[in-house]
């Protein structure tokens, strides 16, 4: 019997993310030229020997699973234990989708229940960052409260998207949630430990539905949360902006995560592919670059998955490029980030015009996956294409043209 | 697709004309291409087509190809029926004894398909580049109804005489075969993949095991003999790219042939993926200085420099305003700033100090390799380091293991870098290093 087992929610709709996640569950997006954000929480997973693993899932989770499988990559193919992937299924009285994480959490308590577990380590599986659950563990038994949270510092330029949370004598006594501004400097992670026995008393206590509402109750009720404070890089991808900032981080000679560290390297389930092949004449600099992609053009200060193609003569800067992204011949792009199988005919200009002034919203270009733009089409900066929007048939360009990255579909 | 097939891989080759690369490990477990092992080739090609039951024989030094298959998952051959198996030569009854030969290996194990439903075996060489789909001759085995059949490929005549040089008639049969001829008779080499139908195999290799004058080797003794007796052996002519990497010049070539606007075999192809056993790495990593052309560069490669015409194995790193110039590189290796490497090879976790000076050029051949390493090629062994500022000329080798301390000072063209310790502890039994420790100085 294992005492501790980890559950990590991967159910988010991460509508910050635009097409990125229209169709994937967003801890199954494409990270750093190789990775999926599952990656980090399951490395995490193995190397502090957390097992068993359930992944909850509810937003398109077909690309999760699929990456997940039986868990392989993280030694998580166990005879015993190994991982779940939870999808919310119907009762015979009743049929409804998780109407929040705690919901989620509090629904499949019987599947923890029958491993044994006496507590859960619960998280997102959609942040990105390092970190041994053993510590966290161990310090929430030595706290011998019925609930830790992981908490970390935040700058003030992050507090709007965060709960904020006031810790006195390593306690947790009150959030503020995503403030304009504030006096407090540590942020929730989103990173539990509970006690079963608590979690039980709160499903029998009536609906929960977010994670939120479970520990502003607990808080009501007194319940002593214990906060265990985490110096590490941690970042919660939720944003488009998020997205690029966090991904170019790691082109800084200095990365804010270890990729390859030997001690904890993080891993994914690989593709079997070729090294990178540079071609006669290409110039590569300040870039990661992935096994499989092929370079013949110009490309610096971006990040080229598994087999994407940079033809003669294009000239990529400050991008993200995804699995078997194809760049056609003289293309330039700037400031974009392409989903995987995307196609940009010879010529094509994504992100054109001039860098907006700080300030003035994204001006990140964004192209869904499998979609194809032209040849010589213009694409201004800050638009986004949708997911599969094939503009090389013209009657088709009007309806599906770029649009203002961030706007929703009408 | 048949997926009852069964294949015999032989990679127990002491790859002698491979110098340093294959003097620790065995000859199919050489690194190649940037991320593979030569052995990946004929594995892969065994689960592309169809094949998951796959004996591989091993002799010659194992450790690296036992621990690079392990149970076959990168090739999904972690089977519950059939899969992979490492067949190593054990000792039992009185015959059973290291495998005197190719053939002798196969006849030891020929116990491992007495309860498999196979009508024909294939045998397969691990030391060769090629993608083959092996269903293509067995149906062709099939079709000429043949005892055995033989992949044929055509080599340039200069090198005819390395091969096993056959003849063949309008339908393919084999007219002649000669083993490593003085004279070759054509052009049509035996690529060292055969189809047996097993009732032949197995009365061959009995026969050849009770001989007292046989080498118990396949191109020597037992398909000359089989061709005398009289037995349908058909030649299946195989148009693609096919390369024996088994000498220095060729196995640096068949590198360089994947760097070329038309790579010799298209490690990219979705329908036909060369699968090898890798840690996952991070995507390479090129600095702002980084410039790299006509280059292969795995992940986990870290580039700071220049990089021509040279292939990168994972985690690689080329510091600032060095060099690296139609070279390979393997695993781990390390290229100090202002370091110039030419036309060297070196091996995993090779040091190159800064502002040393690698290869180029022409001179005498190696005075210990002199009939393998006399192209200008460089080969330094695993793990060696070498000092700040040294310079080493052209077909030199460098020991495995060698230390700063233990180069004198530059190194000549020709010459040799021994390692001052015994690395093996005194443990080389049936290991070429034993001669040459005795020959050392």
């Amino acid at each position: 019997m294992r005492e501790t087992m980890g559950v990590f929610l991967a159910g988010g709709r991460g509508r910050g993310l635009g097409v990125l996640s229209e169709h994937r569950a967003t801890a199954a997006l494409p990270f750093a030229g190789k990775y999926r954000l599952v990656d980090f929480t399951l490395s995490n997973c193995h190397y502090s020997g957390i097992w068993p693993v359930a992944l909850l899932t509810q937003h398109a989770p077909t690309s999760l699973r699929e990456h997940v499988r039986g868990g392989r990559a993280w030694d998580l193919d166990r005879a015993e234990g190994g991982i779940l992937t939870l999808q919310p299924f119907a009762w015979r009285e009743r049929a409804a989708w998780y109407a929040g994480a705690a919901d989620a959490l509090l629904r499949n308590l019987s599947t923890y229940a029958d491993t044994g577990a006496q507590r859960l380590v619960v998280g997102s599986a959609e942040h990105v960052y390092l970190m041994d659950y053993s510590d966290l563990l161990a310090a929430h038994l030595d706290a011998r409260c019925p609930v830790t949270v992981a908490v970390t510092p935040a700058r003030p330029d992050q507090v709007r998207r965060r709960h904020m949370v006031e810790v006195r004598e390593g306690r947790v006594r009150r959030f503020e949630h995503y403030p304009e501004r504030t006096e407090l400097t540590l942020a929730s992670m989103g990173l539990y430990v509970f006690e079963m026995e608590f979690l039980r008393a709160e499903a029998a206590g009536g609906p929960r539905r977010s994670m939120r509402d479970l520990l502003e109750l607990a808080l009501a009720h007194g319940v002593p949360l214990h906060a265990y404070r985490f110096g590490g890089f941690w970042e919660d991808v939720r944003d488009l902006e998020t997205y690029y900032a966090t991904s170019m981080a790691f082109l800084s000679p200095e990365p804010p995560l270890l990729l390859g560290d030997p001690q904890w390297p993080v891993e994914t389930r690989a593709e079997e592919r070729p090294p990178a092949l540079f071609a006669e004449g290409s110039r590569v600099r300040n870039s990661l670059v992935a096994g499989g992609a092929v370079i013949e053009g110009e490309v610096e200060n971006s990040i080229l998955f598994g087999g994407a193609v940079v033809e003669h003569g294009a000239r990529v800067t400050g991008s993200i490029l995804m699995q078997d992204v194809h760049i056609g011949a003289g293309a330039v792009l700037d400031r974009a980030i392409l989903d995987k199988q995307v196609g940009v005919g010879e010529g094509a200009v994504v992100g054109e015009g001039p860098l907006p002034r700080p300030g003035g919203g994204s001006d990140i270009c964004v192209v869904g996956k499998e979609a194809r733009l032209p040849a010589g089409y213009r694409m201004p900066r800050g638009t986004t294409v949708g997911v599969g929007a094939d503009l090389t048939k013209t009657e088709l360009l009007r309806a599906f043209a770029a649009r203002p990255t961030g706007e929703r579909r009408p | 697709m048949s997926q009852s097939g069964y294949a015999f891989l032989l990679a127990g080759g002491i790859g002698a004309r491979l110098c340093l690369l294959s003097e620790k490990r065995a000859k199919p477990a050489v690194p190649f291409g940037g991320k593979y092992r030569i052995l990946d080739f004929a594995l892969s090609n065994c689960v592309n087509s169809g094949i998951f039951d796959v004996g591989i024989l091993t002799q010659y030094r194992p450790t690296s190809l036992n621990q690079h298959i392990g149970s076959g998952r990168p090739w999904d051959l972690d089977r519950t029926r059939g899969g992979v198996q490492l067949l190593q030569p054990y000792l039992g009854s009185v015959e059973n004894d290291w495998y005197r030969g190719t053939a002798d290996a196969i006849f030891q194990n020929l116990m491992h398909v007495r309860q498999r439903r196979v009508e024909d075996l294939l045998i397969l060489s691990g030391d060769h580049v090629y993608k083959m789909d092996y269903t293509a001759m067995l149906d062709f085995h099939t079709d000429r109804r043949a005892d055995l059949t033989l992949a044929v490929t055509t080599v340039p005549e200069a090198d005819a005489s390395q091969f096993g040089i056959l003849e063949l008639d309008a339908r393919g049969r084999v007219v002649s075969f000669e083993e490593k001829p003085v004279k070759p008779r054509s052009r049509f080499a035996s690529m060292g993949v055969y189809v047996f139908r097993r009732e032949v195999l197995w009365k061959a290799l009995e026969e050849d095991a009770a001989r007292s004058d046989s080498s118990h080797d396949f191109g020597k003794d037992v398909i000359p003999r089989l061709l005398a007796d009289g037995t349908d052996v058909f030649g299946y002519p195989f148009p693609h790219y096919w390369q024996d990497v088994g000498t220095v010049d060729a196995y640096y070539q068949a590198n360089m042939d994947l760097l070329g606007e038309r790579p010799s075999v298209d490690l990219a192809d979705p329908s036909w993926v060369v699968h090898t056993a890798i840690l996952d790495l991070p995507p390479a990593r090129l600095g702002a200085a980084a410039a790299v052309e006509r280059s292969l560069v795995a992940n986990g490669a870290r580039v700071e420099g220049r990089v021509v015409r040279s292939v990168l194995f994972p985690g690689v790193v080329v510091e600032r305003d060095a060099e690296v110039v139609d070279s390979i590189l393997m695993n781990g290796t390390r290229v100090r700033p202002g370091a110039r490497i030419e036309r060297a090879i070196l091996d995993k976790q090779v040091w190159v100090g800064a502002g040393a000076r690698l290869g180029g050029g022409e001179g005498p051949p190696n005075q210990v390799c002199p009939e393998h390493l006399a192209s200008g090629l460089v080969i330094v062994g695993k793990g060696a380091a070498l000092p700040d500022g040294i310079e080493v000329g052209p077909n030199v080798r460098v020991d495995p293991g060698t230390r700063v301390e233990d180069f004198p000072g530059n190194v000549g063209a020709g010459e040799v870098v021994w390692n001052a310790r015994e690395p093996e502890g005194g443990h080389s039994h049936g290991y070429p290093g034993a001669e040459r420790a005795a020959r050392r100085p």
